[in-house]
């Protein structure tokens, strides 16, 4: 196996990782955080895949602009999943 | 090669799956917003891996660059991208609202609101 | 959150290099990654990193809302505009040859004009999503200092 594709299945294990805490997590800030982990991951894979705009993209809004409209909306819901 | 495509196609499915999961089953609706995320996100891998050719570069103009991804997935990605936040944002602007005019944003207790409305 | 000084001393330091980065891959956009969007995206980042540091009385003393409702309609002005003048001086809709003498500077020209308008309107809307997100926040917060159940948003 190729350490490119190595880096590949890194990459895709941790994707898989995140989105099973964001299913499993009661606490909505942590689902927040871990949904950020989630779009910097998907920014190196689309690095990786060859598509640098759709990762400057990702950084920006997924990471970025998202997380804070998701926090801004939790202030007012609660953190707590009932 | 071919395991490694296999691989990325089942990492879309359960990722896939996994929004759904949190779409249909979850009944908080900020954690249904961040289901449809990671639906949404799950088909982005999906159309981004079948521009990618082993091998090749980034689709950026330069000399001694023969081989390269497909840009046209990244573009329809890029694209879907804007609509999504668009989403997101009216999605958490719903949910304030619900919020506001209900008190909560579980799926059950709001069931309970209308039950009660209707007795 | 502005008593923290790790945070307004690291913050003092990023936003002018997030503000820089969103001004390069602007301006860069023609030929290299990135382009209106990402530029324009990256841009609001910085200033809602600042409101989230300084409070959006001061964020909104940098820019008002009514200039971001103005600005964002001018960036999609300018994108239309740099179309039809195209038309205008003989061309199709977005065909930027008959703008200058040299076809190439020509097309350098319009497009960076046109990507200048998609990144005026996505920073100035995604800036007006956040304010409109926050505004709301404080209005609540607002109210319930003042204990009074009606003015409630």
């Amino acid at each position: 196996m190729s350490p490119n594709e190595l880096f590949d299945l890194l990459i895709l294990a941790l994707l898989i990782v995140c989105a099973l805490a964001i299913a499993r997590t009661k606490d909505l800030a942590a689902a927040v955080i871990l949904f950020s982990v989630y779009s910097f991951a998907l920014c190196l894979l689309w690095v990786h895949r060859g598509a640098p705009d759709v990762a400057m993209t990702e950084a920006a809004v997924g990471a970025g602009v998202t997380a804070v409209l998701f926090f801004y909306t939790l202030t007012r819901t609660g953190r707590r999943e009932k | 090669m071919t395991l490694l495509s296999f691989f990325n196609y089942w990492v879309v499915i359960i990722l896939m799956m996994v929004g759904f999961y949190c779409v249909i089953a979850r009944g908080n609706m900020v954690k249904k917003i961040m289901g449809l995320n990671l639906f949404q996100t799950s088909v982005f891998i999906l159309f981004v891996s079948a521009g990618k050719i082993v091998g090749g570069s980034t689709p950026i103009l330069r000399d001694g660059v023969e081989v390269y991804s497909n840009p046209l997935p990244h573009v329809i990605v890029l694209t879907a991208i804007v609509v999504g936040v668009a989403i997101t944002a009216v999605g958490l602007a719903l949910a304030v609202r619900i919020q506001e005019a209900y008190g909560t944003i579980e799926d059950d207790h709001l069931r309970d609101d209308f039950d009660e409305e209707d007795d | 959150m502005s008593d923290n000084g790790i945070l307004r001393i690291i913050a003092r330091f990023l936003i002018p290099l997030i503000l820089l980065v969103g001004l390069y891959i602007q301006f860069h956009g023609e030929y290299s990654p990135g382009g209106g969007f990402q530029a324009g995206v990256v841009f609001a980042v910085g200033w809602i990193l600042y409101v989230l540091i300084w409070g959006l009385e001061r964020g909104l003393k940098v820019i008002s809302l009514k200039a971001m409702y103005v600005l964002s309609a001018a960036g999609v002005l300018l994108y239309a505009g740099t179309g039809l003048l195209g038309v205008l001086l003989g061309g199709k809709y977005l065909e930027f040859y008959p703008l200058l003498e040299s076809p190439h500077a020509a097309q350098q020209a319009g497009i960076i004009v046109v990507e200048f308008g998609v990144g005026l309107t996505v920073a100035t809307v995604a800036m007006l999503i956040f304010t409109l997100f926050a505004r709301r926040r404080s209005e609540w917060i607002a109210a319930l200092e003042q204990d009074d159940p009606e003015q409630r948003p």
